[in-house]
């Protein structure tokens, strides 16, 4: 028994995870190159897993190279999944006789999934719970998550920020560390979890190398960059609510909604119909995001025309309003918006400038 | 294989009757067979034409016609889903489900004078309030109806006014943006109306329905006459595509309107109802 919980093992016993998910009937879903991009994919042996492979990421920017050892997180996220971008709610017959199709619920392993992600989950699981969604709960209950620890965050990682990585403290049944090439520290944190790493050779973490896990988590979390935020964070932005900061940082949007659509978070949805010629229709819910024009307009008129306020209110939903929501920051600090802004707008810059301005005030 | 029992399912309801307002406005009376609760005045469904989509339209009436009870909704054919509406005709058959978000205050109005301010459309959701003053005389003190439209042609429901002033200790006053030549009434914004009437301001609580600005230039008229801010009540107008809180396109501030209005008290929306483009 290890004191800490932690155990390490040779990197091939997490070749032996991947396999008892899949003797389980998972389907295994994690990190895989797809046209130079990394993505969130069915995984169908360990060997389709991301490996080799680095990234570069910066504000509108993003690069697969060869070689190296550490990759973050693509555009993927696992709302990808538990939210599908498309979802069928109905059809309605010419005789308005209304269909509900039946779905395959899948039994889901997330393996390799980044301490930012898991929390993405967390944050879904509340807003998802509170609402009440059929699909996510039903693949939410059957879910297994598998956490590859962040030793080496990237370029417009903040998880320190919002206390969300980059190492994962709750929320997982195994969470793994890769501290070196040969040694993988483990951890469990279910009891599933405690199961599955029942049949792996893992060794209880002696206090040699629990110190070198430890040095490896703290340069980890300095180079998440923390920002220190206040306590009032939520009360503090709503002092600036006509604050000129919007119209300036604004000003380089392009309203594509990229933001909103890698976001692991935002959960916004229109619903559409698509009508056949039979004179039937689908109803059918697809993602939406508050930067889309047509997001805020109405019959008589737009209330919110301006750019500038489209983005307002985005920043001001994940870190004011969705404290009030749902108890919890809309925010994890993933840095997606950040990277795949083709403009490169940085949230954290907003969230620096909204901060002292707020400070200001209060 | 699972059936997902999703909230954004629609009832069938029948087109029972159809009404002309105005030009391009019509009344759609609704037979729902098991639509649930009863709408209370102030709620909203959302109606669906299969093919076209779904949208948020308010109650404004409920009446009896052979021991059945009907559901009005009166719709402006502005948008590319309300326009579909102008082909549906008696028989017809139409998607429904509701009724949703927190309606006018009334028992708050028990035993005070009501205030009922509104502009163009936003008359409809009001109607339930004065049918509920009619039927329960007793229970309220004085009725004053303000209410304002663009020209004569575009005032709802003009065939019962009467009805209205028929109901004892009750005041209707009528104005219109822009007066045709046969027009007798009063001319101008229906904040203008306010300073006209006599009110017990004290005992009074004032509704207030129709678009944005005309709401915000009523808000600051009725504080002029000295009303309290939690003396106010505002009906908001928002891009409610699923009605429950779910999809994300009404919010204001951290509210959906759809959930924790449309009816709102003053006081506690102030701090978002002057920002601009919240």
């Amino acid at each position: 028994m290890s004191l800490t919980g932690l155990y390490y093992g040779k990197p091939v016993e997490l070749v032996k995870l991947f396999n008892t998910l899949k003797s389980r009937g998972y389907k295994v879903i994690g990190p895989k190159v797809v046209e130079g991009v990394i993505r969130l994919e069915e995984l169908g042996s360990y060997e389709e897993l991301a490996s080799n492979v680095s990234d570069i990421q910066e504000p509108g920017r993003y690069r697969l190279v060869d070689g190296g050892k550490y990759f973050r997180h693509g555009p993927d996220s696992p709302k990808k999944i538990l939210y599908p971008p498309r979802l069928t709610l109905f059809r309605i017959t010419k005789d308005y006789r209304i269909e509900v199709p039946e779905v395959e619920v899948p039994k889901i392993a997330f393996f390799a999934l980044k301490p930012c992600d898991l929390a993405a989950i967390q944050v879904m699981d509340r807003v998802q719970g509170c609402l009440g969604d059929a699909y996510y709960n039903l693949v939410r209950r059957n879910l297994v998550i598998v956490v590859e620890n962040c030793v080496e965050p990237g370029g417009t990682c903040f998880c320190a920020t919002m206390g969300t990585g980059p190492i994962a403290s709750k929320g997982f049944d195994v969470a793994f560390t890769r501290i070196r090439d040969d040694l993988v520290v483990f951890e469990a944190g279910s009891s599933l979890g405690v199961e599955l790493l029942d049949e792996l050779e893992l060794e209880p973490l002696d206090e040699k190398l629990y110190r070198e896990f430890i040095d490896v988590v703290r340069r980890a979390y300095s180079k998440a960059r923390p920002i220190e935020l206040p306590d009032k964070l939520p009360e503090l932005l709503e002092l600036t609510l006509d604050s000129d900061m919007y119209k300036e940082i604004a000003e380089k949007c392009l309203g594509c909604a990229n933001c909103n659509m890698v976001c692991p978070t935002c959960f916004c949805f229109d619903v559409i119909d698509i009508p056949y010629y039979d004179g039937s229709a689908e109803r059918v819910r697809v993602w939406d995001g508050c930067f889309s024009y047509n997001y805020a307009a109405v019959a008589g008129g737009h209330y919110r025309p301006d750019l500038w306020a489209r983005y307002r209110h985005w920043f001001l939903h994940k870190f004011s309003y969705w404290v009030k929501q749902f108890g919890t920051y809309g925010c994890v600090g993933c840095g997606r918006c950040i990277t795949w802004c083709p403009v490169g707008i940085d949230v954290r810059d907003t969230l620096r400038r909204a901060i002292k301005e707020a400070e200001k005030h209060g | 294989m699972v059936k997902l029992e999703y909230k954004l399912i629609p009832k069938i309801a029948v087109v029972e009757d159809v009404r002309e307002e105005t030009p391009n406005v019509r009344t759609f009376y609704l037979r729902v067979d098991d639509l649930g609760q009863e709408p209370l005045p102030g709620q909203f469904n959302e109606l669906y034409i299969p093919g076209g989509g779904e949208v948020p339209i308010s109650v404004s009436d409920i009446v009896e016609v052979n021991g059945r009870k009907l559901i009005a909704h009166t719709v402006r054919f502005i948008g590319s889903v309300t326009w579909m509406f102008s082909r549906l005709e008696k028989g017809s058959r139409i998607g429904i489900r509701g009724p949703y978000g927190k309606g006018w205050p009334i028992e708050r109005l028990r035993g005070r004078d009501i205030l009922l301010v509104a502009g163009g459309l936003g008359l409809a959701p009001l109607r339930p309030v004065i049918r509920e003053v009619e039927r329960n005389r007793g229970l309220y003190g004085r009725l004053i109806i303000l209410y304002g439209a663009r020209t004569p042609r575009d005032l709802l429901y003009r065939y019962e006014y009467h009805r209205y002033e028929d109901i004892p200790n009750t005041e209707l006053l009528v104005t219109v943006d822009k007066a045709t030549s046969s027009w007798r009434g009063h001319v101008g914004v229906v904040t203008k109306l306010i300073p006209l009437v006599e009110l017990d301001v004290e005992n009074t609580i004032a509704l207030v329905c129709g678009p944005e600005i005309m709401m915000r230039f009523t808000v600051k008229e009725l504080k002029k006459r000295g009303f309290k801010d939690n003396q106010i009540y505002l009906s908001l107008e928002r891009r409610m595509k699923c009605g429950v809180g779910l999809c994300g396109h009404c919010q204001m501030g951290p509210y959906f309107v759809c959930k924790h209005g449309p009816v709102f008290p003053y006081w506690f929306i102030k701090k978002y109802f002057w920002v601009d483009q919240i």
